[in-house]
C-alpha cells in the first residue's frame, strides 16, 4: 500500500500521445483551422484572379460583392445552423429543405391573409414570420417525439417527413407558389440599415432609403440589408446557445454518449425534441425570409439547399458522428460555399464547377478531421486501455 | 407588337447601322446573358446571342443556371450586377412576379434588362405594372398554345381526353401555352376534355412518371401537350413506354432532336418550333442599339413559330428551326 | 454495532422463469469495502440493479439509512446518495473533466433576474479541482476533452463525480477490468480513499487479487443465490469465518469442488483454525487440480471465478500491511 501522505498522480503515461512533436503540434493546430485558411486563400484567389481575366473590369473586392455574399448565405446558413445543433447530438434531420419551403408557404399565406383582412403591413408580416416559424417548429416537434420517444433512427425518420412536408407545402400552395402579397414586404426583404451612394452628390443614409434615380441611384450600395442582420442575430443566439448555456453542454453530451447523458439524469428524450424542433425553426425562418426577398411563398425554393446545408456544416468542421463542431464553424463553411459560388459567377465560369469544387472540399474536410488521429498516432474510438 | 416582317426589316436595318462606322463610336458593350436553364432551347439562344455579339463586337458573359429556379437564378444574377461592367443583360426570368425584384436592382444598379422567352409582370412593358425592361422578346405563347390545342384536336378527331404537362408554374411562357391551349379547346372544341396541367418542374423524368400515371388512369386518353422541351421529351417516352405511340396524340412544343425523332417514329404529331436563334440574336441587337442611342425599340416583339408534323420535317426551311446544337 | 447504512434482506428478482436473484440478504456499515463476487449470469448485476433502482425487485426489502427504500428510479438512488458507477463509467469523451463531474447537474449563472442562465465553467472548474485534490489525484490539464485520458485517470473522474456529489454509496461494476496493472492499483487506492472518508463501497469483481487487496467483506453469488460469506472485519480481531451453504447436489460440477464443507446457519461467528503466528492461511478444502490449483498459480485473474469462501490471515485486515502473496499488489 503507499503511504498515505502521497498523492495519486495519474499522469498521461498510459495515453499514447504525451509528447507530440512540433511538427505534430503544428499539423493538428492547422487541422483545426485549416476552413478558415481555406476561406481566405480562395478569396486572395478570387480578388486576384476576376480582374485579371475580366482585364481589369471587375473586382471581387467590392462592398456590392460582399453584401452579395452574405445575402445568398442567409439560407444555407440558417438550416446549417439547426442542422448543427442537431449533427453534434449525433442526429441528422434531411428534412430541413422542405420545411424551409413550408415555412415559406405559411409565411406567404398568413401574412398575406392578414393584410387582406384589414391589419397594417407590419403585424401582417409579424403574423407571417409566425406562422412560417411555428408550422416548422411542428414538423420538428414530430420528429424530435418519433426519434427519441418511438427510437426510429433520425435518418429514416426526417426523410420520411421531408416526403410529407413536401406534399403538404405543395397542396397548401397554389401550384407551388403564393402570390399576391402586398408590395411592401418587399421593403422588409430587401432593404437595409444602411445606404450609401458614391462620389458626388452621396453620402450616407441609415434607415431610410433615398428617393433617388439614374445616376445616384446607380452609384448606391445597400449595406447590411435587414435579413442579414436579423440571421445574424440568429446566429449570434446560436452561439450563446451551444457554447454558453446547459442546452448547449447537453447537446454535445448526448452526442459524446448518449449512455452518459441517460445515465447522468440529462433529460434526454425532451432534449432531442427540442434540438428537432430547433431544426426545423431556423429552416422555417429561412422560409420566412425568402418569402419577404421574392414577395411570394415558394413551395420548391428548399430542396437544393438541404445538401449544401450538410456540405456547409461539415466543412465547418462538425463531425458527423456528433459530439464535436461550433456555429463559427459551420458559419465558415456556409461561407465558403457562398464565396466559392459567387467568385466561379465572376470568373465566368460554368456553375456547375462549383458542384464539383464543393464537393472536393467537403471530402477534404472529412479527410482533416480523420486525419488528426493519422497524425497523432492514436487510435480514436477504442475501448480505453 | 411588331409582326414578323416588320421586325426583320428593323433588324437588319440595326445590323447595317452597326456595321458601318459611327456604331464603333459606342465602344464596346459587355451584355450578360443569363437563360433559365440548361436545355436545347436556350442552348440555341446561345447560339444566337454569340453570333450577334460576333457581328458587332460585343462581348457577352454567359452564366446558365443549373437548373430552374428563382433561388438558383437570382444569387447568380446578383454576382453579375456586381462586376459592374456589364451594361446589359439579356435575361429569361425564372418566374414572372418573383424575378421583378432582384431585376428591378440590376436595372437601379444602370443596368438594361431585357427579357426573352419570358416576361415579367404581364408582359406589356408600356402600359403592364414593370415597366422598366427594355424589351420583351419571345413568341406569342397564347397563340401557340391556341396552335397546339388545334392540332392535337385534329389529330384525335374532335374528341375525347387530353391532358396537358407543363414545367413550371408563374413562368409566362409556358403559362400563356396553357391558357392559350385551354382557351382553344373551350371555345373551337367543346367535345374535348382537357386534364392537368402537371408541373413537372423541368423535369423529364418526372413529366414521364406524370404522363404514365395519367394514362393509366384514363386509359381512354387521347392526346397529350407536352408545353416546352422536358414535358415534351417526358410525354413522349411515356407514351412510347405505355406502347401507345401511335394511338395516343403527342403534341411537343419545342423542336428539340428527340421531339423530331419521336415525330419520325409516329408518336409525336406535331411539333411547335419557336425560334430562340432569333430571340437571342435580335436581344443583342437591341442592346447595341439601345447603346448607339436608338429609342424607338419595340418593346415587344413576337417571334412567331414554325410548325413542324410528318408532312414538312424534311423541308429544309422548316428543319432549320429544329433546335440543334453542334457539338463543341 | 452502529446500523448498517444499507440492509439488504431477502431480495429476489425473476425475469419470467429465470430466477436472477434468489433470496439474498447482506448488509453494508459505513465505512466499508463490500466485495460482491460470482460467476458471470451469477446475478450480481441484477442485485445491484435492484439496490440501484434500475429493477424493482420481486420479493425482499431494501433499508438504506435505516428506511425503506424502493428507488422508483436510477436518478432516484442517485438523489438518495447511491451512486452507481457502470464498466462503461458513464463518461462523455467530447466534454472535459469538470463537464463530466458535472454532467447533468451543471452550475449555472443567473442574469436579468432569472431570465438567462450561462454556464458557471469557473465555479465547475474550482469544484471540480478541489474534489479531485481530496482525493489526491492530480491530472495534467482539467480542460481537456477526457478522451486521451487512460482507463485509470477516466476510472478516477467517475469516482470523483460519485465523492462530488456526496454519494453515500458508491457501487462500482468491475472498475478494474481494462486497466492495466499499475492503474489497477491506483484505482483501488482511490477505492481506499473513499472507504477512508466513510463512503461504503461495494465493490463487483471477480479479480480475486482486487478481492483481497480492498475488500472488508464479501458476498459470493452462483446462479442467483448467496453461497458465501465473509466477514473479514467484525469485533474480534483475528477471527475469521466462513459462511457458506452446501449448495444442492445438482449445483455442483466444476464449481462443486469449490463447495465450503461445513455448513453454517447465516451470521454465526465461529473462530478458526489459525496456525502458529497468525500468519497461517485455511483455505477451504478442495480436491486438487480445482481450486488449489488456483490459489497456489501466481495469475489468479485467469481463473475462473467461482463461489468459493476465502479465508483469509488477518494480515489481509485494511490497518496491516498487504499479504505477502506474489500476486497481490
Amino acid at each position: 500500500m503507499t503511504d498515505r501522505g502521497s498523492r495519486i498522480a495519474l499522469p498521461a503515461e498510459a495515453a499514447p500521445a504525451a509528447r507530440e512533436t512540433p511538427a505534430q503540434r503544428f499539423a493538428l493546430m492547422l487541422s483545426r483551422v485549416w476552413a478558415w485558411l481555406f476561406l481566405g486563400a480562395m478569396t486572395l484567389f478570387f480578388v486576384v484572379a476576376v480582374p485579371l481575366v475580366s482585364g481589369g473590369d471587375v473586382n471581387f473586392l467590392t462592398v456590392r460583392n460582399s453584401q452579395n455574399i452574405l445575402v445568398a448565405i442567409i439560407p444555407v446558413l440558417l438550416l446549417g445552423l439547426g442542422q448543427t445543433f442537431v449533427i453534434i447530438s449525433a442526429g441528422i434531420d434531411l428534412s430541413v429543405g422542405w420545411v424551409m419551403s413550408l415555412g415559406s408557404v405559411l409565411s406567404a399565406l398568413a401574412l398575406r391573409s392578414a393584410f387582406d383582412s384589414g391589419a397594417p403591413l407590419f403585424p401582417s408580416v409579424v403574423v407571417g414570420l409566425i406562422a412560417g416559424v411555428a408550422g416548422a417548429a411542428a414538423v420538428g416537434l414530430v420528429n424530435g417525439v418519433i426519434i427519441a420517444k418511438l427510437k426510429v433512427p433520425a435518418f429514416i425518420v426526417t426523410l420520411g417527413t421531408s416526403f410529407i412536408v413536401r406534399g403538404v407545402a405543395y397542396l397548401m400552395s397554389e401550384n407551388t407558389t403564393v402570390i399576391g402579397l402586398p408590395a411592401g414586404v418587399r421593403a422588409y426583404g430587401n432593404d437595409a440599415l444602411l445606404y450609401y451612394i458614391h462620389g458626388e452628390g452621396g453620402g450616407a443614409y441609415f434607415l431610410n432609403r433615398p428617393d433617388v434615380g439614374g445616376e445616384l441611384l446607380r452609384r448606391m450600395d445597400t449595406i447590411l440589408p435587414y435579413p442579414v442582420v436579423a440571421t445574424a442575430f440568429v446566429v449570434a443566439y446560436a452561439m450563446f446557445l451551444l457554447g454558453k448555456t446547459q442546452f448547449g453542454r447537453h447537446t454535445y453530451a448526448i452526442g459524446g454518449s448518449m449512455e452518459a447523458a441517460v445515465r447522468t439524469g440529462i433529460p434526454v428524450d425532451r432534449h432531442i425534441i427540442k434540438v428537432y424542433m430547433l431544426s426545423a425553426a431556423t429552416a422555417g425562418m429561412a422560409g420566412f425570409l425568402s418569402t419577404l426577398r421574392f414577395t411570394a411563398g415558394s413551395a420548391v425554393i428548399g430542396d437544393p439547399l438541404l445538401l449544401s446545408s450538410i456540405a456547409a456544416v461539415i466543412i465547418g468542421g462538425v463531425s458527423m458522428f456528433g459530439g464535436a463542431g461550433t456555429v463559427v464553424g459551420t458559419v465558415i463553411g456556409a461561407l465558403i460555399v457562398a464565396v466559392l459560388t459567387t467568385g466561379l459567377v465572376m470568373l465566368n465560369v460554368e456553375a456547375f464547377w462549383q458542384f464539383i469544387v464543393v464537393g472536393t472540399v467537403v471530402i477534404v474536410a472529412v479527410l482533416i478531421d480523420q486525419s488528426r488521429d493519422l497524425i497523432t498516432g492514436r487510435h480514436r474510438g477504442g475501448p480505453a486501455t | 407588337m411588331l409582326r414578323k416582317p416588320a421586325f426583320f426589316a428593323v433588324v437588319a436595318g440595326l445590323a447595317l447601322a452597326m456595321a458601318s462606322p459611327g456604331a464603333e463610336a459606342a465602344g464596346k458593350i459587355k451584355i450578360g446573358f443569363l437563360p433559365g436553364v440548361v436545355d436545347p432551347f436556350y442552348q440555341v439562344m446561345q447560339l444566337g446571342v454569340e453570333a450577334a455579339a460576333k457581328d458587332i463586337g460585343a462581348d457577352v458573359v454567359t452564366q446558365i443556371p443549373p437548373t430552374w429556379g428563382v433561388d438558383v437564378q437570382t444569387p447568380i444574377l446578383d454576382s453579375m450586377v456586381a462586376r459592374g461592367d456589364l451594361a446589359y443583360i439579356i435575361t429569361a426570368p425564372t418566374d414572372k412576379d418573383q424575378m421583378v425584384g432582384p431585376l428591378k436592382a440590376a436595372a437601379d444598379a444602370g443596368i438594361k434588362v431585357i427579357t426573352v422567352d419570358t416576361f415579367l409582370g404581364d408582359g406589356d412593358y408600356v402600359n403592364g405594372p414593370v415597366k422598366f425592361p427594355l424589351s420583351y422578346i419571345g413568341s406569342d405563347n397564347t397563340e401557340g398554345g391556341r396552335i397546339a390545342a388545334r392540332g392535337l384536336a385534329k389529330a384525335i378527331g374532335g374528341k375525347g381526353t387530353v391532358y396537358i404537362n407543363s414545367t413550371n408554374p408563374n413562368v409566362s411562357s409556358v403559362e400563356g401555352r396553357e391558357i392559350g391551349f385551354k382557351e382553344a379547346m373551350a371555345k373551337e372544341y367543346p367535345n374535348i376534355k382537357v386534364l392537368g396541367p402537371d408541373y413537372n418542374l423541368d423535369d423529364a423524368n418526372k413529366a414521364a412518371q406524370q404522363t404514365a400515371a395519367t394514362l393509366q388512369r384514363n386509359p381512354d386518353l387521347a392526346g397529350v401537350f407536352g408545353t416546352n422541351v422536358f414535358s415534351a421529351q417526358g410525354a413522349g417516352t411515356a407514351v412510347v413506354n405505355a406502347g401507345l405511340g401511335g394511338h395516343v396524340q403527342v403534341v411537343a412544343y419545342d423542336a428539340t432532336q428527340l421531339a423530331i425523332e419521336l415525330m419520325n417514329k409516329g408518336v409525336v404529331t406535331l411539333v411547335l418550333a419557336q425560334k430562340p436563334f432569333d430571340m437571342g440574336y435580335m436581344a443583342v441587337m437591341f442592346a447595341a442599339a439601345d447603346a448607339a442611342g436608338v429609342t424607338s425599340l419595340p418593346r415587344r416583339v413576337e417571334t412567331g413559330f414554325a410548325i413542324i408534323d410528318k408532312n414538312n420535317v424534311t423541308d429544309p426551311a422548316i428543319a432549320r428551326f429544329i433546335y440543334k446544337v453542334p457539338a463543341k | 454495532m452502529t446500523e448498517p447504512l444499507l440492509s439488504v434482506r431477502n431480495i429476489t428478482k425473476r425475469f419470467g422463469g429465470l430466477v436472477a436473484v434468489n433470496n439474498v440478504s447482506f448488509e453494508i456499515s459505513r465505512g466499508e469495502v463490500f466485495g460482491l463476487l460470482g460467476d458471470n449470469a451469477a446475478g450480481k448485476s441484477t442485485l445491484i440493479k435492484c439496490i440501484s433502482g434500475v429493477y424493482h425487485a420481486d420479493e425482499g426489502e431494501i433499508f438504506f439509512e435505516g428506511e425503506r427504500a424502493q428507488f422508483a428510479h436510477p436518478i432516484d438512488a442517485r438523489r438518495h446518495g447511491v451512486e452507481t458507477i457502470y464498466q462503461d463509467l458513464a463518461l462523455a469523451n467530447n466534454l472535459d473533466v469538470s463537464a463530466n463531474i458535472f454532467l447533468g447537474r451543471e452550475v449555472k449563472k443567473r442574469y436579468f433576474g432569472g431570465l438567462i442562465h450561462t454556464l458557471d465553467n469557473k465555479t465547475m472548474l474550482r469544484e471540480s479541482r478541489q474534489t479531485l485534490d481530496s482525493l489526491q489525484i492530480q491530472f495534467p490539464t482539467l480542460t481537456q476533452p477526457i478522451e486521451n485520458l487512460s482507463g485509470g485517470q477516466r476510472q478516477a473522474v467517475a469516482i470523483a463525480r460519485a465523492v462530488y456529489w456526496e454519494a453515500k454509496l458508491v457501487i462500482m461494476d468491475e472498475p478494474t477490468n481494462n486497466l492495466g496493472v499499475p492503474e489497477q492499483k491506483k484505482v483501488l487506492e482511490l477505492i481506499r480513499r473513499l472507504r477512508d472518508q466513510g463512503v461504503p463501497v461495494i465493490l463487483i469483481t471477480h479479480i480475486l487479487p482486487d478481492v483481497f487487496a480492498v475488500t472488508d467483506r464479501l458476498i459470493v453469488m452462483h446462479r442467483g443465490r448467496k453461497v458465501a460469506e465473509d466477514h473479514r472485519r467484525d469485533e474480534h480481531r483475528g477471527t475469521r469465518a466462513v459462511h457458506g451453504r452446501r449448495p444442492r447436489r445438482r449445483e455442483r460440477g466444476r464449481a462443486g469442488a469449490a463447495r465450503t464443507e461445513r455448513r453454517r446457519p447465516p451470521r454465526e461467528r465461529e473462530p478458526l483454525n489459525l496456525g502458529p503466528g497468525g500468519r497461517s492461511r485455511t483455505q477451504v478444502r478442495a480436491p486438487r487440480g480445482g481450486l488449489a490449483s488456483m490459489f497456489s498459480g501466481p495469475d489468479l485473474r485467469r481463473a475462473p471465478p467461482l463461489s468459493v469462501g476465502v479465508v483469509q490471515s488477518q494480515t489481509c485486515t485494511r490497518r496491516q500491511t498487504p499479504c505477502t502473496r506474489p500476486w497481490v499488489q
